[in-house]
């Protein structure tokens, strides 16, 4: 098992070049069962690396380009009457899928977005009074630009807080940014690619974090950064008990991904700045958006227990 | 914290540090000469006035030539960098120019320092009351502002930090109380730093000439206060004795050479009066008694002549307990006093001789000899009057014919002089007669302004006897305490002892002047008052008598110790009682690292720490990893082994650097 993911890891990091951590973080959400928000400026691998995932994973995969006229029909699907039945046909939308890309998500209007993300939520859709499930697993990979940028609608702090990381990929390091210009095309790889596990193989992944051990010691830590975050006068407000369990959740994943079945402090501080850091504002009105700082803030203001 | 030290300064932060400096420093102004108080007060301006501008810091060179002008301007005040207040002057001027220079949070947590160390020079002046209650004030308002400036974000309400300042300074009057009653006094004055500096203090010299206790009544200072354990005598019988006088030249009287130790042939009364006696500072070493001193205070004797002398001038407020008897017969009388109390000036005129002439002719004994002359005062028209005129070479025959308008001396010195014609031995008493009973505490406030001079007869039979010719011209000055009112008076006038306490507001403005002096005196006696023998005092009373100064010094110390060492185990016990035995290993393993520079940062994780070792010192990675992956197992894994624990334990324990 452990095998797979590491041949996981290492299958990425041919297609995204000098991004180990941030694979590594993308698939810790996907075993957490989490949804995964990526922020970036256009033209770092986002897309490439929704796309990625999907296909080592051995997921079906669609994608919905994200439009300022995008309507919740769009992506939910549409009931159209059949003539020759003489009833209406649910035709389903896109998110019938297992993993799910919605590319630039804060380019549609927030009715499009909130299509979305009740049915991110809720794992299932309702349309025309019937509600449907979804299939299992199901992701969602959202990618979006940074908030500054113009033509976007800023997701609000609620539907933030359904996505259980945030990560960006930023630019590669020289070398790895030479590498890749003087390689193949990442397309033609990526369809080249062979799925590494089985999506079963992923469901029980899935379930073996679940059993990963958390001591005492470590739920004192979690809780230590979390009253810290709601004591502390830089953070606006603290990280919310949900923030808490997601911290929690990640964290263990992260601990399965390297092997381990019990989890550090060092798995927290891992995966804390993309848990929490689209979930904290600064006190100070600043237009930057100060999450990552905040969260690094943080890390070095608690000492582990 | 480094980083919160550079913070500079905001604009709010300055001004209340500017203003509450300027309450810190405000009752210099009545100590310093007025140039090093303008000069302060300039820069607190300049500071305030800088706060309104875009760059609220001054240039370099600004401050630079506000230093020389500071410095001239103490050199010009004070030539010679020796007393004290040439050192407070020092201090209140570098004090303005570092509120110029204040930039950082730094620099405010030193002028606030310099602050509080500024409100304690005000105590090497006064002692009062008020100005402690003062000195409180501005200390809270000195701690607000540190409270304020440590804070993240600026408060609200100015109330805030003053609560909580107010709440800290509460939290440390237990150690206040503690330290002032156990911390060793010194038994000399602890500020007397004032080396020939002499403050004016008024009060009885060691001569008389007509004028000088009449100008010593003008002033409504303080002399003593006495506090009554008898009920307090009546003031015909309030004759406080001060230093008496033998040798006169014809104008001015002198103490004389001291008389030699004798044995007395003293006979006393029953009657006994008790009391405490809280003396102001007068340079002198006299100590004042009523008629006359049985028991003494310690470091004093007693003269023959029945003054109470110290053996060190008086510099500092002490407080005495003595007792006195009213009724006494001092006996015979000694050669040498004999000899002094005949002796004759130069200068008797021959109508001087002619009246005690005509005294004797009428009366037998000597003491119709004093009627007489009482009577004579009497019936002439002498007058009693603080604004005397003034005398020529011979005081006592201008005083006795031409003027007769004089004060208590006038009165005692001619008539010890008539006396002495007369052939009775005779001598000037001075000291202070009366006083003012405080109703509020009832005790005895006695001023300059009850000065007195009174003059004593050697009479067969009775001893030395008291007679006071003031009495007989002036019989309201012994009667009731003696208020008067100066303004527009003119030479010569008499006093008008006819002062109804109709005047409603007056004699409120008494009642109140009156509480204020109560709660001053219990000032005075129990804070003040606390001296190294009260102390020693309270020692004996709980049984540490053995801890007298020096030991008590160490004592303190001891203690001290103790309770810190005790503190500190009751919350290094608490600390270690939360940390279980793996986490316990585990920090000593960090601690032996520690030692060799390799520390662990509170936020940094086992597995990080053991790759940074490693790192390090890559001749321990064995030991270190075994360490780290026990500790892991045992603190975040499953296991919970104790034998696994017992490892671990003795591994660290094993652990070299």
């Amino acid at each position: 098992m452990d095998n797979a993911l590491e041949r996981l890891i290492e299958q990425a990091g041919t297609i995204i070049l000098g991004k180990q951590p941030v694979i590594r973080l993308a698939i810790t959400c996907l075993l957490a069962r989490g949804h995964l928000l990526i922020e970036d400026v256009p033209g770092v691998g986002k897309t490439t690396l929704a796309h990625l995932l999907a296909r080592l994973l051995g997921l079906d995969y669609k994608r919905i380009q994200f439009t300022s006229d995008l309507l919740p029909a769009d992506i939910i699907g549409v009931s159209v009457y059949q003539r020759e039945e003489g009833r209406f046909h649910f035709h389903p939308g896109p998110i019938f899928t297992q993993l799910l890309l919605a590319d630039e998500i804060n380019r549609a209007t927030p009715k499009a977005q909130s299509a979305l993300l009740e049915a991110m939520e809720e794992k299932q859709v309702t349309a025309e009074g019937e509600t449907r499930k979804l299939p299992e697993p199901f992701f969602v990979i959202a990618t979006q630009n940074p908030a500054h940028q113009i033509g976007t609608f800023p997701l609000p702090e609620s539907q933030l807080d359904r996505f259980l990381m945030r990560i960006s990929l930023g630019y590669p390091d020289a070398r790895s940014e030479r590498a890749l210009l003087a390689g193949r095309d990442p397309r033609e790889l990526l369809d080249e690619m062979e799925p590494c596990i089985t999506p079963v193989q992923l469901q029980a992944l899935q379930k073996q974090v679940d059993q990963v051990h958390v001591a005492d010691a470590l739920l004192d830590y979690c809780q230590m950064l979390l009253s810290f975050s709601r004591s502390n006068p830089r953070f606006n407000h603290g990280l919310s008990p949900r923030a808490g369990l997601a911290l929690l959740r990640n964290a263990k994943a992260w601990a399965l991904l390297d092997g381990r079945f019990q989890v550090l402090p060092e798995d927290v501080q891992a995966v804390l700045p993309a848990t929490v850091s689209h979930r904290l504002h600064s006190s100070e009105d600043t237009a930057v958006d100060e999450g990552e700082n905040l969260a690094h803030f943080l890390l070095s203001a608690v000492p582990i227990p | 914290m480094i980083g919160g030290l550079q913070l500079h300064l905001s604009r709010r932060e300055l001004n209340a540090l500017a203003i509450v400096l300027f309450l810190a420093v405000a009752p210099h102004f009545f100590n310093l000469s007025i140039w090093i108080g303008l000069f302060f007060a300039a820069t607190v301006a300049l500071r305030l006035v800088l706060n309104r501008q875009k760059n609220p810091f001054p240039g370099r060179w600004l401050v630079f030539l506000l230093m020389l002008i500071g410095l001239v301007n103490l050199f010009i005040q004070y030539p010679i960098p020796l007393f004290r207040s040439a050192a407070v002057a020092l201090l209140v001027s570098m004090l303005g120019l570092k509120l110029l220079e204040v930039r950082r949070r730094r620099d405010l947590y030193v002028a606030v320092f310099l602050g509080y160390f500024t409100l304690i020079t005000q105590f090497l002046y006064r002692q009062d009351m008020l100005l402690a209650g003062y000195a409180l004030l501005v200390v809270l308002a000195l701690t607000a502002i540190l409270v304020e400036t440590s804070r993240h974000s600026p408060s609200r309400s100015l109330l805030s930090p003053l609560w909580q300042s107010f709440s800290l300074l509460g939290q440390a009057i237990p150690v206040m109380i503690i330290l002032f009653l156990f911390f060793p006094r010194l038994s000399g004055p602890l500020w007397n730093l004032g080396l020939g500096e002499q403050s004016g203090v008024t009060g009885l010299s060691d001569k008389i000439r007509p004028g000088s206790i009449s100008q010593l009544s003008q002033s409504k200072e303080v002399a003593f206060r006495a506090h009554f354990q008898d009920p307090i005598p009546p003031p015909q019988q309030r004759y406080w004795r001060g230093p008496v006088f033998w040798d006169s030249d014809g104008v001015e009287w002198d103490l004389g050479a001291e008389l030699q130790p004798r044995a007395l042939s003293l006979s006393i009364g029953e009657q006994q009066i008790n009391y405490s006696v809280i003396l102001e500072p007068t340079n002198q070493k006299w100590l004042f008694a009523l008629d006359l001193p049985d028991r003494l205070p310690p470091r004093t004797r007693v003269t023959p002549e029945f003054e109470l002398v110290r053996d060190d001038p008086i510099t500092q407020r002490i407080s005495y307990q003595i007792s006195s008897r009213p009724v006494y017969n001092t006996g015979e009388i000694a050669d040498d006093e004999w000899i002094r109390g005949l002796a004759l000036p130069d200068n008797i005129t021959p109508r001087m001789q002619q009246l005690v002439a005509d005294w004797k002719k009428q009366s037998s004994n000597t003491a119709g000899i004093v009627d007489q002359a009482l009577a004579y005062f009497r019936q002439q028209p002498f007058y009693y009057t603080l604004l005397p005129p003034l005398l020529g070479q011979n005081p006592a025959d201008q005083f006795l014919f031409e003027s007769r308008r004089g004060f208590c001396e006038h009165y005692a010195t001619s008539f010890t002089l008539l006396m002495r014609i007369a052939g009775i031995p005779a001598r000037v008493v001075t000291g202070y007669q009366g006083g003012e009973v405080n109703p509020m505490g009832d005790y005895l406030i006695v001023r300059q302004s009850d000065a007195h001079a009174w003059t004593e007869v050697w009479l067969e039979g009775q001893g030395w006897v008291r007679v006071d010719p003031t009495a007989a011209v002036a019989p309201e000055r012994i009667e009731r305490t003696f208020d008067f009112d100066l303004t527009g008076d003119t030479i010569g006038t008499p006093i008008d002892f006819n002062l109804q306490e109709s005047d409603f507001i007056k004699s409120i403005a008494r009642q109140l002047r009156w509480g204020a002096d109560a709660l001053n005196t219990g000032w005075h006696r129990w804070v003040l008052g606390y001296t190294h023998d009260r102390q020693s005092q309270l020692m004996q009373l709980l049984g540490m008598g053995f801890l007298k100064g020096r030991y008590l010094a160490i004592g303190m110390v001891v203690f001290t110790t103790l309770v810190m060492l005790g503190i500190g185990i009751y919350l290094w016990r608490n600390g270690q009682e939360k940390i279980d035995p793996i986490k316990a290993a585990y920090l000593r393993f960090c601690r032996k690292l520690a030692r060799r520079g390799i520390v662990r940062q509170p936020a940094e994780g086992p597995r990080d720490f053991a790759l940074r070792v490693n790192q390090a010192r890559p001749d321990l990675q064995q030991q270190t990893d075994q360490i780290t992956r026990l500790y892991i197992a045992l603190r975040y894994g499953r296991v919970d082994a104790p034998e696994k624990r017992q490892k671990l334990q003795r591994l660290v324990r094993g652990f070299r650097v």
